[in-house]
């Protein structure tokens, strides 16, 4: 009881912080990194759906980002339809394009599946590169700029994009913590855990996956036409980039994954120590803050293969325990 | 009584393997049947084939008169068909309760109400000081239980026990032989599948033999002891001449 009073004040202050934190942070450099961190949080936590609850590790949702990138763009230059309701619009297409990737991918389990979903985000770049005619083709094309147009999800100033970023986020997590305490959140959990058991139990594992993917690639949809409208520019090797299918996992494994937060904190981990290793270490030997990115990377996933969420647990735990010389050391 | 499990004329290949061969044999209502047999007799891929992990070649299986062959497994547990499996499958990292909890929701969408009854499960199966515990964290009786927790709070009607006291000591099989009793008082059809002749003595009334996926024999526990075959080709032939000897049959 105390602790949930504790948790909600740490959740009300975190939120408070959040919302005034553009008014503190005014340089632009500073709120790129807190978009960019908003940004790969909330991919994060619709890769985390799919990726973390249900443990279906797809390495192919850029194939969304993508989509929801192109099709708001599309309806904004070809039709002049706002972003708004491209984005909308976006994550309906990315949710229908889930129906048959899944349909393909799930076929196929673990190391096999994650092969087919990489295959399928590379197939949809390849498919903008090459149909020049319908979508700019491989130089892609610039968002017209109209200035100051908040109905055109264009704005003169960086905080309005970081409220966008926060609204997204904390959308996903709405979501996610709905979908955690309902029946779908165990039955995805036991999926992860062992299909056959979970069909044993009545489980409809093929639909449930099913209807999770849609919800991950709506909202990973979402993410492609923010990015799209942040940045003014569009081409397949941006929408569809393969960083962005590894970002998504990547801050997920780290952060601890079938977590509510732990994209999260997963994100905030990384990408502060990327961009610290940057101006620490970029005007050294070039590429070296990579080198050591990735070190710090290995060694995070070799220590704590729970992520940094599986930590605190356990720290938890063994905390609680008394006395502590009889808790489970690396349960 | 009507009859709750109705397999006739089954049969599965696996390759040039013949798994099952044109196995028929019938549960009726409050029973439990033991399937016994030696190693590579057929008896988990029957459970497989009623579960509908695999199709049938030819066959069918119907339970409580619904045809099963041609149905997924969720949908013949929805039809009130519940098994544990010869490994324990626990979902490791969930805790007893939240294990137990994922097979209520097939009856009750409401969190609480699925707590309630897996609550109510975990008690029946003597879990409940666990309940907080992570399932990989349990000894392996416990890990039994839990199997038999979560495929009662299916509410099942007919259980399918796959070698759920393999691997207990002795103490812990006669917990086990007493679960398995308080399941059939209960009212549940059980299908048990077991080594153990000491535990399938003591549970079941009805008892049907597979070899090479053949059924060789059917009856009750006396004659199927008595039986040249079955002696031949499963219990061995020390068997024969000490019937009432307690213990696990030689392979």
């Amino acid at each position: 009881m105390r602790l949930k009073r504790l948790g909600g004040i740490a959740l009300a202050s975190v939120i408070a912080l959040m919302l005034l934190l553009p008014l503190a942070v005014t340089s632009s450099f500073a709120l790129d990194i807190l978009i960019r961190v908003l940004l790969f949080s909330f991919i994060g936590t619709a890769w985390n759906l799919l990726g973390g609850y249900a443990r279906q590790l797809s390495l192919g949702h850029a194939a969304f980002f993508g989509l929801g990138a192109y099709t708001s763009t599309l309806l904004q230059i070809d039709f002049g339809i706002s972003p708004w309701i491209g984005m909308v619009a976006g994550g309906v297409v990315a949710l229908a394009a889930s129906l048959p990737i899944g349909w393909l991918c799930f076929r196929l389990r673990g190391p096999y599946f994650t092969i087919a979903t990489i295959a399928t985000a590379q197939v949809l770049m390849l498919i903008f590169l090459k149909f020049r005619d319908f979508a700019w083709g491989a130089e892609g094309t610039t968002i017209p700029n109209l200035g100051h147009a908040p109905l055109m999800m264009q704005f003169d100033g960086k905080a309005y994009y970081y409220y966008i970023a926060l609204g997204l986020l904390a959308l996903a997590l709405a979501v996610t913590a709905r979908i955690e305490r309902s029946r779908v959140g165990y039955y995805l959990v036991a999926i992860g855990e062992d299909e056959d058991a979970a069909e044993a139990i009545g489980v409809n594992v093929p639909k449930v996956k099913r209807d999770i993917y849609m919800i991950s690639a709506f909202l990973t949809a979402l993410a492609g036409t923010f990015y799209t409208q942040y940045i003014y520019f569009i081409d397949p090797q941006t929408a569809f980039n393969f960083n962005v299918s590894i970002e998504a996992a990547l801050v997920s494994i780290v952060g601890g994954v079938g977590t509510l937060w732990g994209p999260v904190i997963g994100t905030v981990l990384l990408e502060t120590t990327s961009a610290l290793l940057q101006s620490w270490l970029g005007n050294s030997v070039g590429g070296v803050q990579l080198t050591v990115y990735s070190l710090i990377l290995m060694a995070v996933i070799l220590w704590r293969p729970t992520g940094i969420m599986g930590f605190l647990t356990e720290w938890r735990a063994r905390r609680a325990k008394a006395p502590p010389a009889l808790a489970k050391a690396q349960a | 009584m009507a009859d709750a499990l109705v397999i006739n004329g089954l049969n599965k290949r696996f390759g040039g393997l013949r798994a099952v061969q044109d196995v028929s044999f019938t549960v009726r209502a409050n029973e439990t049947l033991a399937l016994i047999g030696p190693n590579g007799a057929g008896k988990t891929t029957a459970f497989n084939l009623i579960m509908g992990f695999y199709r049938p070649d030819a066959g069918s299986v119907s339970a409580f008169g619904a045809e099963l062959v041609g149905m997924r497994p969720h949908q013949v547990c929805a039809l009130g068909v519940a098994r544990t499996f010869q490994v324990a499958k626990p979902f490791g990292g969930m805790s007893v309760l939240d294990n137990v909890m994922t097979g209520a929701f097939l009856r009750d969408r409401s969190p609480d109400a699925a707590r309630a009854k897996a609550r109510e499960a975990i008690d029946f199966v003597g879990l409940s000081a666990r309940e907080g515990t992570a399932a990989r964290d349990l000894t392996t009786i416990d890990q039994r239980r839990l199997e038999m927790a979560r495929a009662l709070a299916t509410q099942p009607r007919l259980l399918l026990l796959d070698e759920v006291m393999a691997g207990l000591n002795p103490a812990e099989v006669d917990q086990a032989v007493a679960l398995v009793g308080k399941l059939s008082r209960r009212g549940l059809t059980i299908v048990i599948v077991e080594h153990l002749m000491r535990a399938i003595m003591a549970v079941a009334k009805h008892i049907v033999v597979l070899d090479h996926g053949q059924k060789i024999a059917e009856g009750a526990p006396k004659e199927i002891v008595a039986n040249p075959e079955v002696i031949r080709a499963y219990l061995g032939s020390s068997y024969a001449h000490a019937p009432a000897a307690p213990g696990g049959a030689a392979s």
